[in-house]
């Protein structure tokens, strides 16, 4: 039973980092209807940029907000450069251009800034925290924590002026010029904060497992959190978070001992293949409103 | 000259085809004017060459100048526009479906320098559009038609504009509706001085409550005059009014046995 609710609990912080990394995701989703497959190297990237500015010299926290300043000035610039002169064109090939964004910052930000591990040290120690005869482990908790503190921040922020305006965006780009809403602007933003939300990504799970390329493949259980959740929803982003952190982490621990490891891939991308076929927009993804 | 005016206007989808051929027209400065047509005549092409919203279309102004109070919109994008006073309603409603009545407004609110307090604003719509605030919580796609065109005009409200130009805005609505959406245009429209520029196929209903009509065909203007003058033209009358204003009972009643039928 302990090593049920370890791999419960541990599971379920694990998959709100995940949820940390799909952030961004539904973020860019939501205003341009844009599925962003950067998504894991804007991670890898923040990462990069934060360990960077604390081998500079800068202290945790200054690090962590200058590669927020950075992340978002990056978002800013790939909408400025690569998407405004998609405007028009179909959805597909801008996803293409995702990805070609992807890969080349797989290859060229390791190429810059060196491909071997690097630490980054949060300063959480190494013992498990302990709560009954359940360990867990500190820097996931942190990582939770965290990433429930962004999720809850992002539901406020679109609850405002501004993040109403981004979900309008997102509903009708037409609709939204003839009424004076900047698209381009809009969409701008959400990938600046897009860049914000991969910050916390990328030094939670830098912290754990070195900072490297290998980060932007966190892309993949990013992509089951979403798909599961429902592509446009915050909620949904949390939530399939829990459910992809803890599925693949219960079962693994059961099943990993017979199947000789790696069971965890298996279950992310059952949970992708299963959603879609059973439920395409995810749990709390929106279907189309038909029109009266 | 003050108010909104198209001169030689040419507007080219794809670059190759040709949607609307030199295309003149002027709205003074609180009139209500009526752009009347049938599908496909280029009415919502000559909107969106004045709100700027060919580009999304591939669409581009190749010839003809567009000017609002004498300054030229064709090198201003369409937010810019808005922020010069120009709103368009378009075609279909187009409301923000997954947000409520309520945030389709604050979308729509610019909340820039010199403009109303959002409340007050609100309040304006919601004054003109009671039934609007009774499903303020709803999402805005479940609304009726009726309710979404109210909306989508209530929407453009908030940008405090000089001009508004609506399309087809009775499409799909029952006649009862049409009435009830016209009269309130006509009322902003009078109330508030607010230019408007009204497009329609409904001839009937249109030029019961506007100032004068441009009669557009095939991308060209083919008539235009006073309202009342239109409506008595004999070629209006046959094409957009239904046959001399004579209505055809036998086919009336041929239609409602159909209906009951299908009832
Ligand atoms: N996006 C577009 N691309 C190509 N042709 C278009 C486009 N929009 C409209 N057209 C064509 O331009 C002409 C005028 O269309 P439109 O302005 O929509 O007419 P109306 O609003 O009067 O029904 C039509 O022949 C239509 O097929
Ligand atoms: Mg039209």
């Amino acid at each position: 039973m302990a090593y049920f609710l370890e791999l419960l609990v541990n599971g379920a912080l694990v998959g709100l980092m995940y949820s940390l990394a799909a952030l961004g995701f539904v973020l860019i989703y939501k205003s341009s209807g844009v599925p962003n497959l950067a998504q894991g190297a804007l991670v890898m990237m923040a990462a990069y940029a934060a360990w960077a500015m604390v081998d500079f010299g800068l202290p945790l926290w200054a690090a962590v907000i200058a590669a927020a300043a950075l992340m978002f000035a990056f978002g800013l610039l790939v909408e400025r450069v690569l998407l405004r002169p998609m405007v028009g064109q179909p959805v597909i090939m801008v996803v293409m251009l995702t990805l070609g964004l992807e890969i080349l910052l797989r290859g060229l930000v390791p190429g810059l800034l060196g491909a071997a591990p690097k630490p980054l040290d949060i300063g959480i120690g190494l013992a498990p925290v302990i709560v009954g005869d359940v360990f867990m482990n500190r820097a996931y908790l942190v990582g939770g924590v965290v990433a429930v503190v962004l999720i809850g921040a992002s539901m406020l922020f679109f609850r405002t002026r501004l993040g109403t305006k981004l979900r309008a965006v997102s509903d009708d780009h037409v609709a939204s010029w003839a009424v004076g809403l900047s698209v381009e602007r809009a969409i701008a933003i959400s990938w600046g904060i897009a860049g914000i939300a991969a910050v916390g990504a990328g030094v939670l799970w830098g912290s754990v497992q070195g900072v490297d390329w290998t980060l932007s493949s966190l892309l993949f259980p990013a992509v089951a959190v979403v798909i599961l959740g429902g592509i446009d929803s915050i909620k949904g982003v949390f939530v399939g978070g829990l459910a992809v952190g803890i599925l693949g982490s219960v079962i693994p621990g059961y099943l990993d001992a017979y199947a000789g490891g790696s069971t965890r891939d298996v279950v992310t991308s059952l949970i992708i293949l299963l959603t879609i076929m059973i439920r395409p927009y995810g749990i709390f993804g929106r279907e189309d409103i038909e029109r009266i | 000259m003050p108010g909104l005016a198209l001169s030689s206007v040419e507007v080219v989808y794809d670059k190759v085809f040709l949607a609307i051929k030199g295309v003149s027209l002027e709205v003074g400065e609180g009139e209500m004017v009526a752009l009347l047509g049938s599908n496909g005549a280029g009415k919502s092409t000559t909107l969106k060459a004045v709100s700027g919203l060919l580009g999304p279309e591939r669409g581009d102004v190749t010839r003809g100048t567009i000017t609002w109070d004498g300054t030229d919109l064709l090198r201003m994008g369409a937010p810019d526009r808005v922020g010069r006073g120009i709103v368009h309603v378009l075609e279909g409603r187009r409301v923000f479906g997954h947000l409520t009545p309520d945030e389709n407004l604050v979308a729509a609110y610019s909340g820039r320098r010199g403009s109303q307090p959002f409340d007050a604003l609100r309040d304006q719509v919601y004054e003109y559009f009671p039934r609007l605030k009774e499903r303020a919580k709803s999402k805005a796609g479940y609304l009726s038609g009726g309710e979404q065109q109210m909306l989508a005009i209530g929407r453009a409200l908030m940008t405090e504009p000089r001009l508004i130009m609506l399309d087809e805005p009775s499409l799909g609505l029952a006649p009862v509706l049409v009435e009830e959406i016209f009269g309130i245009i006509r009322h902003i429209n009078a109330e508030r001085k607010l230019t408007v520029l009204l497009v329609e196929q409904n001839a009937a209903a249109t030029l019961r409550i506007v100032d004068r009509a441009y009669l557009i065909e095939n991308g060209q203007i083919v008539m235009s005059g006073e309202a009342a003058t239109l409506a008595k033209n004999p070629d209006v009358q046959e094409f957009y009014l239904g046959g001399g204003g004579k209505v055809d009972y036998h086919a009336v009643k041929h239609y409602r046995r159909r209906k009951r039928w299908l009832a």
